[in-house]
């Protein structure tokens, strides 16, 4: 760490221990990876790390980590020579393509190894060989609010937090999540911005609000609806906007007039008062306000139209592409690597696209909670292998019994991995993934309107880097025409072409380097990209295919519907500070910490059943059950009736009592985070 | 001098503090063996890091009986040499705000030592709440914070 930096090699490249990818220091001594450090120059996170960035020293050196080719012989590991890996592998797509057509063959894209390069790639590849099936962790995480702004503004805007006059964080904890996200939050309120988070929990950042708005889940909706009727009311909106550049306001503006106070009360559990309340605060504020909904807004069964209820506010408050506000920003222009264009599949049917076209029409992504259905039953055709790069849905898909028995029942399941993780254990071959040190991408910043390159720093003889990878299983499948570049420096040169930007620049910013300066109220001069070109307050593409109109409320089942049986609401999800999704378990540093997963209870649940702080409970819902230790929290922190269970955790999976066949009708997210449970105190169990 | 100064209205008690100083001092995430310590009030919702200020006239070194604390010239840190420490535990009963603690295992008192002038807290404090800065920017920052305060309130008020 600090000051140990002697004499040792330095390199500047990007962290991607979260999708954050803040700009780092990168020590190297006897070609070892020793430190890793914050980039002072770097504009999104200036020089801080969080600790989980420095656990990218420890994730490269890890003892445990797949060094070698694994194939299964048996119920035993052998090592096997890489060549004959890649060579076995191609052959077996080749049987299964031959037997069962092209579109048996399937991709998994997973977070740990790459960023959007590796998505790229594992997109062109399994078009390559013919199969549209690409899959990815994004359909049950973030793409459900990238659909619900796309729906209604046509981008998910980023936000301009420093310079806002309110920062709205909802369904978000930035510090663990985003953690360099925090100091331009609480700068831009130290700087005079009001923040106001909504949220379930007492989360790290509420603990800074100026306003915290406890919100029964699900319900966010309601809340956003309100809140518009209330901005209407006042005519704190800009007319302006909403009459040049919206469409479909009459009927949305109609349409809030149901969500007074007192009924958004009624369902959400927030006093009328508090709604009037931050709807004067946001209107007063206007139009430099941000707006975050955070990933607590998606995997709700109304989750989609919670998100766009959320956008909408956007169009009422003129906040829109504002500096202070939701920013739009341009992208720049990099060359696309999928094969959508010239090689479009979707006459093979995707798995899950036609239950959940809209996924398909935003992203060009399978549906991965379909796809085990697909695989057991064999429906609507056979899925018979899969490569998966850096995921690990064993742990972190619902219904985990279901995957498990879904990935066990593929011919040929191959995983790049870094670690023996609990889906690697389920593959036919293993082959170690290289990790962010050892490959080059490029990364964009939306807010800040950079661009920059992650660096190759060490390398491991048999841990080929994600473009690699592809190229030698597609020189091996015949398709290596898709993949002529010589290396990633190659590829990222290309990718490059016709951007204006090269390497070299790249190289002499690592800090960023600002591909275009940012422009506001773009939406004067061009039009948004929805289908009326206009910001959507009703959205006349969900409605030919049969979906809501408008931003419909629909309350979650637990409360439309509640189940005596199961009288507790559970989410699961909430991030805690060194763990990303299924990750950095096995840093042994992190368990001193957090040594284990937890339900977190109300003091008056824990006194109805009479549990305290390290009692085991059973948790059960229709899908199964879970026992884990109880953390009675401060009563402030979550609502009675209200639990919280942190995924990730191989000892008190979550997963096994989550839903995967309860899913928002329009993306297809599954129900993880207002599921009914039951809590019942485990009968003789000594206290940890 | 430069001074870690702590920032109430933006700390959210990460504690990503507190690891990377239980890192730099034992290789573990250990909050107890950590020199910086974020508390965070639920009833009052109050956030409140605290570490050493490094005092001018500081009490903990005008006590020490085996002059095993100085002031590191270069940094203006206030240091313990754990050789020369006894363990009598003097500093800990004299620092008035509880910034020195105990090491159990190797029988020595522990505190700040700003990092040979690159505090890892800072470095890795990511909602901005610690800074290293010198009393010059110190006193500017404060008057700047101050004065927007004053301004936000006067609008409220209007």
């Amino acid at each position: 760490m600090a000051g140990s930096t002697g004499k040792k090699e330095h390199y500047t490249s990007m962290c991607r221990m979260c999708d954050n990818r803040c700009g780092i220091n990168v020590y190297v001594e006897n070609g070892r990876i020793v430190e890793i450090t914050g980039l002072k120059e770097h504009k999104w996170n200036h020089g801080r790390l969080c600790v989980k960035g420095r656990l990218g020293v420890d994730q490269v050196n890890a003892p445990d980590r797949i060094l070698k080719p694994l194939k299964r012989v048996g119920n035993k590991w052998e090592e096997i020579d890489l060549d004959q890996a890649y060579d076995e592998i191609a052959e077996k797509i080749k049987k299964i393509q031959a037997t069962w057509g092209n579109r048996a063959m399937s991709v998994w894209k997973g977070e740990a190894l790459g960023f959007l390069t590796q998505e790229q790639l594992s997109r062109r590849f399994i078009h390559a060989i013919g199969s549209p099936n690409y899959f990815s962790n994004d359909s049950q995480c973030f793409v459900g609010r990238w659909i619900g702004y796309g729906l209604v503004t046509g981008d998910w805007a980023t936000q301009d937090f420093i310079n806002s006059d309110c920062a709205v964080i909802w369904g978000s904890n930035p510090p663990y999540s985003q953690p360099n996200l925090t100091q331009t939050i609480l700068e831009g309120r130290q700087k005079g911005g009001k923040l106001i988070v909504i949220d379930v929990r007492l989360s790290a950042i509420a603990r800074q609000a100026d306003e915290f708005v406890q919100i029964l889940p699900g319900t966010d909706g309601a809340l956003a609806l309100g809140i518009a009727r209330q901005l209407i009311e006042d005519n704190t909106v800009c007319h302006t906007f909403i009459e040049k550049y919206s469409h479909g306001y009459g009927a949305y503006a109609h349409y809030v007039k149901g969500f007074t106070p007192e009924r958004v009360e009624k369902e959400t559990g927030i006093p009328a008062g508090t709604v009037v309340h931050i709807a004067r605060l946001i209107g007063s504020c206007r139009p430099k306000v941000c707006i975050y909904a955070g990933n607590g807004l998606e995997h709700h069964e109304n989750g989609i139209n919670n998100i766009r209820a959320i956008a909408c506010l956007d169009g009422l408050l003129g906040n829109l592409d504002e500096e202070g506000g939701n920013f739009t920003s341009e992208r720049p222009d990099l060359k696309d690597l999928a094969l959508y264009e010239e090689k479009p599949l979707r006459h093979l049917d995707p798995i899950g696209a036609e239950k959940y076209p809209v996924l398909y029409d935003f992203r060009k992504e399978c549906h991965t909670m379909t796809v085990m259905d697909t695989i057991l039953s064999e429906k609507p055709y056979p899925l018979k292998g899969m490569i998966l790069g850096g995921a690990n849905p064993a742990l972190t898909n619902p219904n985990t019994p279901k995957v498990i028995k879904a990935l066990k029942a593929l011919d040929l399941f191959v995983v790049r991995e870094i670690f023996m993780t609990e889906t690697a254990e389920l593959a036919d071959y293993i082959l170690p993934g290289a990790t962010y040190l050892e490959q080059s991408e490029l990364h964009v910043h939306p807010i800040h309107q950079i661009i920059g390159l992650s660096s190759e720093i060490v390398t491991f003889p048999d841990c080929d880097n994600e473009y690699i990878f592809w190229k030698k299983l597609a020189a091996r499948m015949g398709v290596e025409e898709y993949f002529p570049w010589k290396d990633q420096e190659a590829l990222n040169k290309w990718i490059l072409k016709d951007s204006g930007i090269t390497i070299e620049k790249l190289l002499d910013h690592p800090g960023g380097y600002e591909y275009k300066p940012r422009r506001f109220h773009k939406y004067t001069e061009e039009k948004l990209p929805t289908p009326s070109g206009k910001f959507e307050f009703v959205s006349s593409y969900l409605k030919e295919y049969g979906y809501s109109y408008l931003p419909e409320y629909i309350p979650p089942t637990y409360m439309s519907e509640p189940n005596p049986e199961y009288p507790y609401v559970l989410v699961t999800g909430a991030r805690k500070v060194f763990y990303t999704h299924g990750r950095n378990r096995n840093f042994k540093r992190c368990l001193t910490a957090i040594p284990h997963p937890e339900i977190e209870i109300h003091p008056c649940d824990a006194e109805k059943l009479d549990v305290k702080t390290g009692d085991m409970v059973t948790v059960t819902s229709i899908v199964g059950s879970v026992d884990i230790l109880v953390k009675v929290v401060h009563s402030s922190n979550i609502l009675p009736g209200v639990t919280q269970i942190t995924h990730g955790w191989r000892e008190s999976n979550v997963n096994l009592i989550t839903h995967d066949d309860r899913n928002d009708p329009i993306d297809g997210f599954p129900l993880l985070k207002s599921v009914e449970v039951k809590i019942e105190r485990k009968a003789g169990e000594v206290n940890i | 001098m430069r001074f870690i100064t702590m920032d109430v209205t933006k700390c959210v008690v990460c504690r990503n503090c507190e690891y990377a100083c239980s890192f730099q001092q034992t290789g573990d995430f250990r909050r107890e063996d950590s020199n910086i310590r974020v508390e965070y009030y639920d009833d009052v919702k109050i956030c409140l890091p605290q570490t050493c200020m490094h005092c001018d006239n500081a009490w903990c070194l005008e006590i020490c009986p085996a002059a095993a604390i100085t002031r590191n010239e270069t940094t203006g840190a206030i240091e313990i040499d754990s050789e020369r420490c006894a363990g009598c535990k003097m500093c800990i009963l004299a620092c008035p705000f509880g910034n020195i603690h105990f090491d159990k295992v190797n029988l020595v008192s522990r505190k700040c030592n700003l990092c040979e002038g690159e505090p890892n807290c800072v470095s890795f404090c990511i909602s901005g709440a610690l800074q290293y800065t010198n009393s010059q920017n110190l006193y500017r920052d404060n008057r700047e914070i101050f004065q927007r305060f004053v301004e936000n309130l006067s609008k409220e008020i209007k």
